[in-house]
């Protein structure tokens, strides 16, 4: 049939959009020509070189300045930043989503309800707020203000990725564990920790990624030495388009690829 | 201790550390920005504790007499974001619908994959494919490049900082948005119905307008209005893409609390974008009842 022959084409351009422009970024940061950036001028590793801080054949005009070691501080604090957020998050997270799932309490319905609204609400009013909050309360913004601001969206998405693996748990095992004389905590350690084991490191990798990537609330209340990598890139790109970020952007992708395709072939597999 | 006394206190050790945080982190911070809402700007940044009552007034374009006069700028940026989320929405939509279409019918094994490449690009860094665009659309870019080739045009034209500009890096931020509510309600199709309306002679046009759009409604709806509230209130990609050219109300915001220092009003600029929000879902929650309830 000729409409199903289309579609497919149209499907295949539809993945072109989606890619083509990241692919552009990819195969551009091997790009040797350092005044325009559009034209290809042969394959070169200096850029690469450039932000690992390593010697390069790029002639500098003098107006250049290196931002390499912004840039590794930005890297550095984004880790920091990334792994504390994401320690916290899972706890509370998995902690509320255990409570919501398996206990029955009036408040129950209040709770499912607020941990949607940081999810949906736009990120510049949580930004914003936040701001506010912690200037009114004389907390100096710095790497700390960031981390716990961010939580307070991320438990959200871990609380939603565990509430899923919850319920499609089967209850009845916790209820022989318990019938079986084991006290509610070993029942927790040995039941439903594992059980939700999947869930939990889903929702540690998610709330990981997006702690990497946040801008816009991080944006309102990072100090001003504390930049995060996102943010690095926006003040470069604000300054002027240089090649060196086709570079970082490429190796970021590759991360987020490397860690979002294992997240998702763990979830394909558990089915 | 008995059994029931004993699940309060593990209910409670859950949850007393989390709501705690969230109180004082997510909540208070949100009734502070109420209250900010309605304070005075202090003269010099910060607030001072006092009502004032022209905040809101002021987004209409009411003036405080003694230094404005009446200009509805900020109202004509809130419309002018109101548009390009819209056609955002709309673009989002166009463009996937085909394509979850044409998902939807593929066989299980390359259908996973499929729907592993599309919500792939959610987790790409926000930055990152905005830069992309920003490599396209500039006056060297690709895109003018490749105009100029073809011998479509023979300077560069104007792509970047225009709303064109923003409404392409939205649609290409939220297309995941979109697809994924979309592409449940498509791959839900009754394959039976589609057919029984072949069988009974209508066209391929009959069938569509009058079996597979109304069946895909909800999921029509769900995609727009998770599409729209991130687009409203977004001010990267305006500010990337957009420049000082496209201002958006995400921009005006940013601006009250960065350079004008006029926080009372860059919250009640906040208030106004969580209740078109608010209003946003509650029509959708109306909606999506009466899809339940035939």
């Amino acid at each position: 049939m000729k409409l199903t022959r289309l579609l497919t084409l149209y499907g295949i351009a539809f993945f072109a959009f989606i890619y083509a422009p990241i692919a552009l970024v990819m195969v551009y940061s091997f790009n040797a020509n350092p005044v325009n950036m559009m034209i290809w001028d042969g394959f070169t590793l200096d850029w690469y070189r450039l932000i690992f801080g390593m010697e390069t054949g790029i002639t500098e005009s003098s107006t250049y300045i290196d931002s390499t070691p912004q840039l590794h501080a930005a890297v550095r604090t984004s880790f920091v930043v990334a792994f504390s957020t994401t320690a916290i998050s899972t706890v509370f997270g998995t902690a509320l989503a255990l409570a919501v799932a398996r206990y029955r309490f009036r408040l129950a319905g209040f709770y499912r309800v607020l941990l949607l609204v940081p999810m949906i609400m736009p990120d510049i009013v949580l930004g914003i707020a936040l701001l506010i909050f912690f200037i009114t309360i004389g907390m100096n913004l710095s790497v700390l203000t960031i981390i716990v601001g961010q939580c307070t969206f991320l438990i959200s998405y871990v609380f939603v990725t565990v509430s899923a693996r919850l319920a499609h748990m089967d209850v009845s095992v916790e209820e022989a564990s318990a019938d079986l004389g084991a006290t509610p905590f070993a029942t927790f350690r040995k039941v439903t920790l594992p059980s939700i084991a999947p869930g939990v490191f889903g929702g540690a990798l998610l709330a990981f990624i997006i702690s990497m990537d946040d801008l816009v609330i991080t944006y309102f209340i990072a100090g001003t030495g504390d930049t995060t990598l996102p943010i690095h890139i926006w003040g470069m790109l604000r300054r002027g388009i240089k090649p060196e970020i086709n570079a970082i952007a490429t190796l970021m992708l590759l991360a987020t690829i490397v860690i979002a395709g294992l997240g998702l072939y763990l979830r394909s597999r558990q089915k | 201790m008995s059994l029931r006394t004993r699940r309060t206190w593990s209910l409670l050790g859950l949850l007393t550390a989390p709501s705690a945080f969230l109180l004082c982190f997510f909540l208070c911070p949100l009734v502070l920005m109420l209250i900010y809402s309605f304070l005075t700007p202090g003269l010099y940044g910060g607030v001072e504790w006092e009502f004032f009552h022209l905040n809101y007034g002021r987004i209409l374009g009411w003036a405080d007499t003694k230094y404005e006069r009446f200009d509805p700028v900020f109202l004509i940026i809130f419309l002018r974001s109101l548009r390009l989320a819209a056609l955002t929405v709309l673009t989002c939509l166009v463009i996937s619908y085909p394509a979850a279409f044409w998902i939807s019918r593929m066989p299980p094994a390359r259908r996973n994959f499929a729907l592993f490449l599309v919500t792939l690009p959610f987790f790409v860094s926000l930055i990152v494919r905005l830069f992309a665009w920003v490599l396209i659309l500039r006056p060297t870019g690709f895109l003018n490049q490749g105009l100029m080739g073809v011998g479509l045009t023979s300077e560069p034209l104007e792509f970047l900082y225009t709303d064109f500009a923003v409404v392409v890096g939205m649609t290409y931020v939220f297309i995941p948005f979109t697809f994924l509510p979309l592409y449940a309600s498509i791959e839900k199709l009754d394959t039976a119905q589609i057919e029984a309306s072949f069988d009974l002679g209508a066209t391929r046009v009959q069938t569509f307008g009058k079996v597979i759009l109304p069946a895909t409604l909800p999921g029509i709806a769900a995609g727009a209005v998770i599409t729209f509230i991130p687009a409203l209130g977004n001010f990267i990609v305006p500010s990337v893409l957009g420049g000082a050219k496209v201002v958006m109300i995400g921009n005006l915001i940013e601006q009250q609390f960065l350079s004008a220092r006029n926080w009372p009003f860059g919250s009640a600029l906040a208030m106004l974008v969580m209740a078109a929000v608010l209003v946003l879902l509650i029509v959708q929650l109306r909606l999506a009842r009466r899809q339940d309830v035939p």
